[in-house]
């Protein structure tokens, strides 16, 4: 059974967490780092500068500018890769064990003495803007919880999205990354993790000479209230589509949510796995789309519960149709105990394998230790499962599963197709894919109201 | 593919790793290639079914049939419901996917050690006795065209590579994309799917590898319970098309209603068992892997003629395409994209690339070597990579002494041998309405 390695923890006088993990299985070693603040800490009109600042930190740090660091990170075969998230920013490197020093050296320049140059951040800014284009040209299922979030949590940090939007990133300036920097980066927000084959003392001493100087950040990190919805409908024209992208959702349950076990297996059941309630609705029954998963995004508050599938233009009012009675069955007939060791065993099954790699135990590590929930959350966790029955999985589904009247749709399909048709969900509101902000004008004015 | 994206087969070099004692293979009196490698960090086991048919083995009118048949693999066997396979999976714990390429098809488990019986007997049964429900076949046509809208009516990048590869090859069968055209998708009949079967799905035309937390004599046990009683079948007609020289570059140009330009060029390049694979794989990571790699800093950081570089070398059973690809800002003309890139393999053609880009390029292969080999999917994947595409599986284990071998010169060479315009494709897809020339 999957149990938390042994591993040291230890915290710096500056408040800087650091967590050791041995692991010698191959000449590798893993870090992740989380540093508290993330998007939610975005200046409330300017989405995307957590993640320019992210995406910076490898850009040039210490005596090395951009080129020189990425040819010192790759030229030891290395990888660096730092990006924001809701509530913090990740930090996430693999180097050859040989290389130990190395990569502490980096990591620390990046956290620390970033160069955040200007000419870096008007490329990168002008770079990101065209990449969400460009996704918009091809991927647009990638950006579908972008416009979900805006709709669904209108008015609180979780509605922005994380990168940015077109025209939020045209308005941001050097100097709000510059500030971001100097309010939101000290060695109280940090964890870091180093797991691998490592050097446990060479690598405390030089984690601790590398960090302990390293001051508190200047602002206290701001967590968000918990977020509010009201179910509306947006649809996102995008002319000429083959296939309409649709999410149904609004809040979930947050990462301390009493009740996880049950959760993920009445989610398993539900959305989460090949044959679950939504898939073979929309796949095995109906042939009707390539797939249909259901999720709860859980952080310090509660993200969505999201359903999330796509289907031929011409279907796509039966097909929401489809996810919106799998819900209401869900709901009506709750699950059997024989659906409930299925979904306990595939769940254990797949557990052991997400958590295989020195890798995958710093970032699970790392995750831990940021929402404060011990390792018994990973020890006990099996035996959490083998408690649930149908009246817990009842509850829960009373509780964190909303009915299909709570949930917001969002669409992005060829609206001179379905626009008409998707009024029986609720009132229509519109806009185009090329627009350059995931909500229509109305919504943003009322964000930032 | 059925459920996950799964880029071509990366890379694969390194340094000798543990273990290829541990490592056990057999071939059964049926023919099927069996492959164990037995690892217990986690109890937990992967499986990997290859199957050596994929779109390179149809002909017009039943393109796709290959990646359909995957799909069909799951929907029922004589004495298993549809549906049953998946079910019964999971409620073990095992979870699995398959995809298609050109070239093979495989299926892949990850289960818990436990599962094992399970798991071998539900494989074996679906190979040997697979039923074909005809309201499955139609349903699961749904499913399939799902998945080409998906991956190339609504995604510009397939749907240029789909026409450059179209392009590319005037006769062999790699110019029919592996999803199929969407004729065909509507078009197979009943007797194609049976006839595809009993040529492909014959033990002899199979390998299986497991890596993970097994005892090794009860697995071979086990194996050959479930498989050996499966008869083998006489040999599928080879493949005997062979694309001509290509002698002059093709073009492909696409307007569609899009913001941002792509521009991919397809070079002819050598099958997967070419000798010089180690030089073209580290040649490739020079080019357009990491911030540092020539193409990136050039075009992407200098000149900033793209958001984006990227490429593979599809490495197949006959000779394929080197591919390099790039996302342009909305207001840059694909003409100057390319003449920028041009430049830079010209260059690179001229005075061959640094010794410290060849290092890079064996350190970023070495790392990424070592990630594969940590988990249970990485070795079973690497395990019939090797004996699928190089015939032998133990190959693995020497690819690190390759790596170490390769040469700036050798770089150089294959650079020469394979860059050329005049064994290209070049594909673009421009805005509608644009008015900038795409050919210069």
């Amino acid at each position: 059974m999957v149990r938390v390695p042994a591993h040291e923890r230890l915290v710096l006088a500056n408040g800087a967490t650091l967590i050791l993990l041995p692991r010698r299985d191959v000449p590798l070693l893993a870090c992740q780092a989380l540093l508290r603040g993330g998007s939610v800490s975005d200046p409330p009109t300017l989405p995307g500068v957590a993640s320019l600042v992210a995406a910076l930190l490898e850009k040039g740090a210490g005596a090395r500018d951009a080129y020189a660091f990425a040819e010192t990170v790759e030229g030891a075969g290395g990888s660096f890769a730092a990006a924001a998230g809701p509530e913090a920013i990740s930090l996430r490197s693999q180097f050859l064990a040989r290389d130990q020093d190395l990569m502490l050296e980096l990591l620390a320049d990046a956290l620390r003495t970033p160069r955040l140059a200007a000419n870096e951040f008007e490329h990168l800014r002008s770079r990101q803007i065209e990449f969400i284009k460009a996704v918009k040209d091809s991927e647009p299922a990638e950006l579908i919880d972008a416009y979900g979030r805006a709709l669904v949590f209108c008015g609180h940090p979780y509605a922005q999205p994380v990168h940015g939007s077109e025209s939020s990133l045209a308005r941001i300036t050097h100097a709000e990354v510059l500030e971001y920097h100097r309010a939101q980066f000290g060695a109280d927000r940090l964890i870091l993790v180093l797991a691998g084959d490592l050097d446990m003392r060479q690598a405390e001493r030089a984690v601790s000479a590398a960090i302990a100087s390293w001051p508190r950040a200047g602002v206290r990190a701001s967590l968000p209230s918990s977020p509010p919805s009201a179910p509306r409908v947006l649809l996102v024209d995008a002319p000429g589509a083959a296939q309409t992208h649709f999410w149904l959702g609004t809040t979930g349950v947050d990462r301390h949510y009493p009740r996880r076990a049950a959760l993920d297996l009445v989610n398993t059941l539900f959305g989460g796995r090949f044959t679950s309630l939504l898939n073979a609705e929309l796949r095995i029954k109906s042939g009707l789309s390539y797939g249909a998963r259901s999720s709860f995004v859980r952080g310090s508050v509660a993200g969505e519960f999201a359903i999330r599938s796509f289907v031929e233009t011409a279907k796509t009012v039966r097909a929401i149709r489809l996810a919106l009675q799998a819900l209401e069955r869900l709901h009506h007939e709750g699950v059997s105990a024989e659906m409930l060791a299925s979904a306990r065993a595939y769940t254990l099954g797949q557990y052991a394998l997400g958590l295989e790699t020195a890798a995958d135990w710093a970032g699970a590590l790392a995750e831990i230790e940021f929402f404060g929930l011990g390792t018994r959350y990973i020890d006990d966790y099996p035996d959490r499962l083998a408690e649930v029955d149908p009246d817990a999985a009842r509850a829960v589904i009373a509780e964190a599963f909303p009915t299909p009247d709570r949930l917001t749709l969002a669409v992005i399909g060829d609206a001179e197709r379905i626009a008409e048709q998707l009024s029986e969900f609720g009132p229509v509101d519109s806009m185009r894919l090329t627009d350059p902000d995931f909500s229509p004008g109305a919504l943003a004015h009322e964000a930032l109201a | 593919m059925r459920r996950t994206a799964l880029a071509p087969s990366a890379a694969l070099r390194e340094p000798a790793p543990a273990g290829r004692d541990g490592v056990r293979a057999q071939v059964l009196a049926n023919g099927l290639q069996v492959i164990l490698w037995p690892v217990h960090h986690i109890p937990s086991i992967a499986l990997n079914l290859w199957v050596r048919a994929g779109s390179r083995n149809e002909r017009p009118g039943i393109t796709g049939l290959a990646h359909f048949f995957e799909h069909m693999m799951f929907n029922g066997t004589r004495s298993r419901g549809p549906g049953e396979f998946d079910r019964l999976m999971e409620a073990q714990g095992g979870a699995n996917n398959a995809f298609t390429s050109d070239d093979v098809t495989v299926y892949e488990d990850w289960f818990p050690a436990h599962a094992l019986e399970l798991v071998l007997e539900l494989e074996a049964d679906r190979v040997a006795h697979l039923a074909f429900a005809p309201e499955l076949i139609e349903s699961e046509r749904g499913v399939v065209a799902s998945e080409r809208r998906l991956r190339v009516e609504d995604n510009n990048h397939g749907l240029l590579a789909e026409r450059v590869q179209a392009a590319a090859f005037t006769v062999h069968p790699y110019r029919f994309a592996t999803i199929g055209s969407p004729q065909d998708i509507r078009a197979w009949r009943l007797e194609d799917l049976q006839e595809f079967y009993r040529t492909y799905y014959a033990p002899n035309n199979l390998t299986l590898t497991l890596a993970g937390d097994f005892d090794t004599e009860t697995a071979v046990r086990l194996v050959r319970r479930y498989f050996e009683p499966i008869a083998a079948q006489p040999s599928p007609t080879p493949v005997r098309e062979r694309e001509p020289p290509q002698g002059e570059e093709r073009r492909v140009t696409l307007r569609r209603k899009v913001q941002t330009p792509l521009v991919q060029c397809a070079y002819k390049a050598p099958a997967a068992a070419d000798e010089r694979a180690s030089a073209i794989h580290l040649l490739m990571s020079v080019l357009m892997e990491g911030d540092a790699s020539r193409l990136h800093r050039a075009l992407v950081e200098e000149q900033q003629v793209a958001i984006e570089v990227g490429g593979h070398w599809q490495e197949g059973f006959d000779p394929g395409l080197l591919w390099l690809s790039m996302t342009l800002p909305h207001d840059t003309p694909p003409e100057r994209a390319l003449a920028a890139l041009d430049a830079e393999l010209e260059r690179v053609l001229e005075a061959g690339v640094t010794q410290a880009e060849l290092e890079r390029a064996r350190n970023l292969a070495i790392v990424g070597f070592w990630k594969r080999l940590a988990t249970i999917d990485g070795k079973a994947h690497l395990l019939g990579e090797y004996a699928v595409f190089h015939s032998q599986w133990a190959e693995l284990f020497e690819e690190p002494r390759r790596l170490a071998e390769v040469t700036r010169e050798q770089l150089r060479g294959v650079a020469a041998d394979i860059l050329a315009p005049r064994q290209r494709t070049v594909g673009i897809l421009a805005p509608n309405g644009a008015r900038s020339r795409v050919r210069p």
